[in-house]
Parts: C-alpha cells; structure tokens; sequence
C-alpha cells in the first residue's frame, strides 16, 4: 500500500542534511586544532555553559542514535559487553563505547569523519540517567580528558524554587571549576545570548510540533524524530532557529492547505518512550500502512523548554533542566500525558517498552494500565530497545500494531 | 447445488489450520497441515482437504480471510487479520459469556480481554522470547527424549504442585535436569513445566473478571496444560470444540461476515 500512496516530503529536509554536514565538520575541525576547545556534553545537559565559554559541544546520545538507526548497534555492542559493560544496560551507551573499541563511527559514511571529535571536556548532567556518568568516565578514561557535570534531584513532583536554587548552585560550581580548570571566565552576557537563543529554538520547535494538533496532521513522530537535530546539537545557535523559522512556516503552509503526512489520516496516536532507531523505516511504513498518523510523543517534546524571558540564565537552565519529563515523579508523568492527549485529540497510545532503557520507559509501574482504566482508551505496550535490535521481535510487534488498530477500528464501529 | 463458502486460514508458526462455514455459519470442513517451510503451500493443503470435507469446490469459496503468524504469505484470502481479533471472534462464537482468552500457540502466547458486548477491551502478547509457548514444552519434551504427548501423560500422573520456576527455555532445561539429578518424580518435573507456562500466563492477565476460554494447539493436545491453569488461574477454563482451530473459524466468521 505505502509503494502506492506516496508520502508528502518535507520541503526543509535538504536544508537540514547541509546544515548537519556543517555541525559535524566543524567539531571535527575543532577538535583537530589546539587553539579551540570541544566538550562533549549530555543531550540536556549544561551546554548553554560551554558554548558561552567557546567550547564546541559533541553530544554522545546523539552519536548513540545514528548508530541505532544505521542498524549496527548490535554489531558493536558484544565489544563493550566484553570489557564489562552490561548487555541489558543502556544501548546508546554500549554500542557507543563498543563503536568506539571497534573504531568505527557512522560520521565515517556520513561525513567522511573519523568518529566523534576527541574531547578537551565531558560535561554531564543526571537529569535523565545516571547512566551518562559511567559513559562518560570510560570515554574520559580513554581520551584522558576531564569528566564533570552535576546530579540535580529527580523524580520531582512539583518542581519548588529551593530545587531551583540548589540546581542553580550545581551550575556554579561547575563554571567555577571549568573556568579554573581551563583558564576561561564565563561572560554572562554571551551566556544570556545562548540561553535566549536556545530558547528561541526550543519554543519554535514545540510550535513546529504543536501544528501536528491539526487534523490531518502535518507531521507525524517519524518525522519529528528526524526534525528535531537541530534542538539537541546546535542549542543556542542562530542556525537551530533560522531553521526552525523555514520548518515552522513549511508545516503552518501545510496545514494551511489541509496537507496531512498521512493521505487519508484514519486514526491519530501518541507515542511514549524512546524510538525503535534500528526500525524506523519498518514501523513508520506499517502506520502509514494502517493510516495511522503519531500526531505526538513524549520524546520529540522533551526538547520543548519554557521559554526564557530575560533574567538570570542559570536560573532558567536550572529550571528547564528539571522540568523536564522523564525528571519527573509518576503522577507528573501521567497528568502530562493526559494532557497531551486531549491536545492532539488522539484515539489510542503506543507504550514503548525499551529494554535497556527503564529511564526513559513508562510502562513498567502500571501507568499504561492505569491510563487505559480512566481514559478507556486502547494503549499498547509493546518490548523493543532504542538502539539493539536484539531486544526487537519484528513479527510480534506488527501482530501487535495491527491488532491494536483492529482494537480501535472495533471500537469505532 | 453449490452453496457459497467462507474460509479461515491460521498460518502458524507450527501448524496452519484451515476451517470452511457454509453461508449460514454452520462448519463444514476443516483441516490442519503442518506450516513447513511454505505457507502458500501448507494454505493450499490444508483448504484442499477442508474443502473435500465440505464437499465443496474452489469455485464456491465467496470469501477468504488469513490469520496467524504466516497471514500475509496465504495467496486465497482476500484479507488478513491479526490472530488476535480472530482468536477473540472464534472463541465468543462458542461461548459468549468469555471474557478473557488465553490463546497458547506454538510461537506466542495472547492473553485478550474482551468487553461485555464482545469488543476487544485490552490484549497481551509475550515477549520476544519462547517462555510460555508451545516451543518451550517442545525444546524440554527434545531434550529429555520424550514427545509431547508423553510429557503430557506423565504430567497428568502426578499429585504434587511442583513449579519449573524458569520462563526461559535454556534455564528451564538445566532447572530440569538439575531436578532430575536431585531425584524428584518426573511426574512432578513434568507437570512443573506446565505449571511455568501457566504462571507466565498468569501474568499477563491485566483482568481476572469472568469466564475463561483457551485456545491454540498446546491446549488441544494438552490436559494438562488445562490442568494447570485451572490451578493457577484458579478457575474452571473452557475448552471449545475445537480450540486449535479457533483462529481458523474466527477468520472465517469474519469471512462471513464481510460485507
């Protein structure tokens, strides 16, 4: 059916491969020159910091995806395994590490670069793992490189101003540390000029998102997962949001016109918990199969910040890095999801259970449960990694997805 | 005088089954084949004799829909549907008042909930792995150089309550032998490896309410897979006529009722 129906192109799509390009090439020639400084840095982790001191940021996760989604992450993974990484631990992590032992990095295809530019910095913030932690030490280990970053409470309820404060004094002392351990003084100034700029970004990029409220949708998770590179790798840069200005625009138009990414929309969904990197391709071809548009997801939204209004910076950085979802208690959780599907008025949610990934998965304490009794709405849970396809059953997880939509077309009837 | 046929083929992961309804629901023929290396072929096999037991031509088929793991690789149906709603479909035909159904096949095992007016309410599949099938009682029944229908026998021969506490196949064997060697009954070995499938899937059910139906090949061939889940469940299950084929007939009431 999907060779049939063709899919609506995302016009920007050319724009984003060059500026990837770019943002690659440049870390690699930074790295390659000892008068500049790169950093490597968790995907909301204090990164504002470091561009404002002139460090060129690499983000690992990100680096973890692309390996997931060019479907090798298993075949590196037995390496970190064997020097004493645990196989059900994060994927992004150990096919990282054993990417690394293998020397190979999907930067070498994509860019003709040798891998991940080496580090001066490994700057980490716990706020989504403390997995992170232990990537980071064995790559600091391996480059000889400084590790350091904070531990910001987590599971949060409300997030209170004494969380912020003490968030804020984790941020100081760690510029404090970094100015002395590199000679820098941070320039508030420039730090205020990232931090609006990142937030700049992050609030069009959740307008982007946001369209997919319309029906039918303009842009589907598939997408989004695609789209939302420049909120991770280039925060609080002019470039993220001269981009997200020509997105924003494209998908506004599309709704303009009713161009939905899926002809003839059927049914609208939400997606919770991390991607299936390794099956994209087989899982966005099967909804679009179904008709099936994921209108959102937790995942692409967790680069949406609150956006900042001048003041003090650390301050927003503290906040907007524990606001964050997957920082969150149960109920936190919960009520966000709710909202989020009356917002995007979806029929039914898809759960995914990552396997090595218990952080960023919510169907492990009964939620999906719980949200399928109050809402009386089908959700499906279904087992699979973000990154190691050895954890995917490719047979049972379409028997799943169709059935769920057989469910909702049951349902309708 | 021809009459119009309706047919549903299960192409599992082992056996595909294939069921024929004449146009007023009533069936008439059925086969099961073993699925082998083609589903196409073992589709063609087992409709050919459905279709000799019904007394029927290809030509009086006016309706075909597929089902099971092998679904889209059966060139006669018109349609394919999930095992899951078919299963749900097959088992409520022969008894309404089900509320939840086990389905226990050779390569998954589904647990599906259903309303009282007979929608899907909510469904559960294993995990990637065999825990909890057909396959695991086959790669223990291999290893210990029995059949099924032996592990079966010597099953129903026991009176203890013994529990193979492994869901994995691979630790379930050793946990066996380990048994074996410490000198307990193989009776009792035996009916705890039924009793593992049975707490596998056990928890899977989201919902305890009401009357139970089983289905799938292990069930069939099986008492003491109905055993144990009377014990662990805790409740009487319903055994329909023919509950290897419920995924079959399910398609093929859908066949029916297709407009």
């Amino acid at each position: 059916m999907s060779a049939i129906v063709k899919r609506v192109e995302i016009k920007a799509q050319k724009r984003l491969k060059a500026l990837l390009r770019d943002y690659f090439v440049n870390l690699d020639e930074a790295a390659k020159d000892p008068t500049r400084r790169v950093a490597w840095c968790t995907s909301v982790g204090p990164c504002e910091i470091l561009t404002a001191m002139g460090f060129e940021v690499h983000f690992p996760e990100n680096h973890g995806a692309q390996l997931g989604a060019r479907k090798v992450s298993h075949l590196h993974i037995p390496r970190a395994v064997g020097v004493g990484y645990c196989a059900e631990s994060c994927s992004y992590m150990t096919s990282d590490i054993g990417a690394s032992l293998s020397g190979y990095s999907p930067l070498q295809e994509a860019y003709g670069i040798e891998g991940p530019a080496k580090p001066d910095l490994l700057a980490y913030s716990t706020n989504q793992c403390r997995e992170v932690q232990d990537w980071w030490n064995f790559f600091g280990r391996r480059f000889d490189a400084p590790v350091d970053g904070i531990c910001p409470p987590t599971h949060l309820g409300e997030v209170t101003s004494e969380h912020i404060a003490f968030v804020r004094g984790l941020l100081e002392a760690f510029i404090q540390r970094t100015e002395a351990s590199f000679g820098l003084k941070l320039d508030m100034d420039r730090l205020k000029e990232v931090v609006s700029l990142s937030s700049r970004a992050s609030t069009l990029w959740r307008q982007v998102l946001d369209t997919a409220t319309a029906a039918p949708a303009p842009l589907t998770f598939w997408d989004g997962l695609i789209q939302m590179a420049p909120v991770i790798v280039m925060r609080g840069s002019q470039t993220a949001v001269d981009y997200y200005d020509m997105l924003l625009a494209e998908m506004q138009q599309r709704v303009s016109d009713g161009v939905g990414a899926i002809p003839d929309e059927q049914w609208r969904l939400y997606w919770e918990g991390m991607p299936v990197w390794p099956k994209l391709r087989e899982l966005s071809d099967k909804f679009f199969d179904l008709r099936a548009v994921i209108a959102a997801s937790t995942y692409c939204n967790s680069w949406a910040f609150e956006e900042y209004n001048g003041g003090d910076p650390l301050a927003w950085m503290a906040k907007t890095s524990i606001e964050l979802f997957i920082n969150r208690d149960e109920n936190t959780k919960q009520a966000f999801l709710e909202e989020m599907f009356d917002k995007f008025a979806v029929d039914g949610a898809v759960f995914h259970n990552a396997r090595t990934c218990p952080n960023n998965t919510n169907s492990r304490f009964g939620m999906a449960q719980r949200l399928r009794e109050k809402r009386g709405m089908p959700i499906l849970v279904f087992d699979g990694d973000l990154s190691d396809v050895r954890f995917f059953s490719t047979a049972q997880s379409m028997t799943n997805i169709e059935a769920f939509i057989e469910q909702l077309q049951e349902g309708r009837r | 005088m021809s009459v119009p046929l309706h047919v549903g083929i299960d192409a599992g992961s082992s056996a595909t089954k294939c069921v024929i309804l004449d146009g007023e629901g009533a069936l008439i023929g059925h086969h099961v084949a073993p699925s082998g290396f083609d589903f196409g072929e073992s589709a063609e096999a087992a409709l050919t004799r459905s279709l000799q037991e019904a007394e029927g031509k290809i030509e009086d088929v006016v309706s075909c829909v597929s089902t099971g793991y092998g679904r889209e690789s059966v060139p006669q149906a018109g349609r394919h549907v999930t095992e899951i709603t078919c299963h749900a479909r097959g088992a409520r035909e022969w008894y309404p008042q089900v509320r939840s159904i086990i389905d226990i096949g050779g390569q998954d095992t589904k647990v599906i909930h259903l309303h009282a007016d007979g929608r899907m309410a909510d469904y559960r599949m294993n995990a990637k792995c065999a825990a909890g099938t057909g396959t695991f009682l086959e790669s223990i029944a291999l290893k210990l150089g029995v059949t099924l229908s032996d592990l079966d026998e010597l099953a129903m021969k026991s009176s203890g309550d013994t529990l193979v506490n492994s869901f994995c196949t691979v630790f379930a064997g050793t946990e066996v032998l380990e048994r074996v060697k410490a000198g307990e009954a193989k009776e009792n070995i035996c009916l705890g490896l039924f009793r593992s499938i049975a707490t596998r899937v056990s928890e899977m059910m989201s919902s305890r309410n009401g009357a139970v139906g089983v289905t799938g090949g292990v069930v069939a061939h099986c008492r003491a897979m109905i055993r144990s889940l009377n014990e662990v469940l805790e409740t009487e299950v319903l055994l329909p006529p023919m509950p290897q084929h419920a995924g079959a007939y399910g398609a093929a009431l859908l066949a029916r009722e297709q407009k």
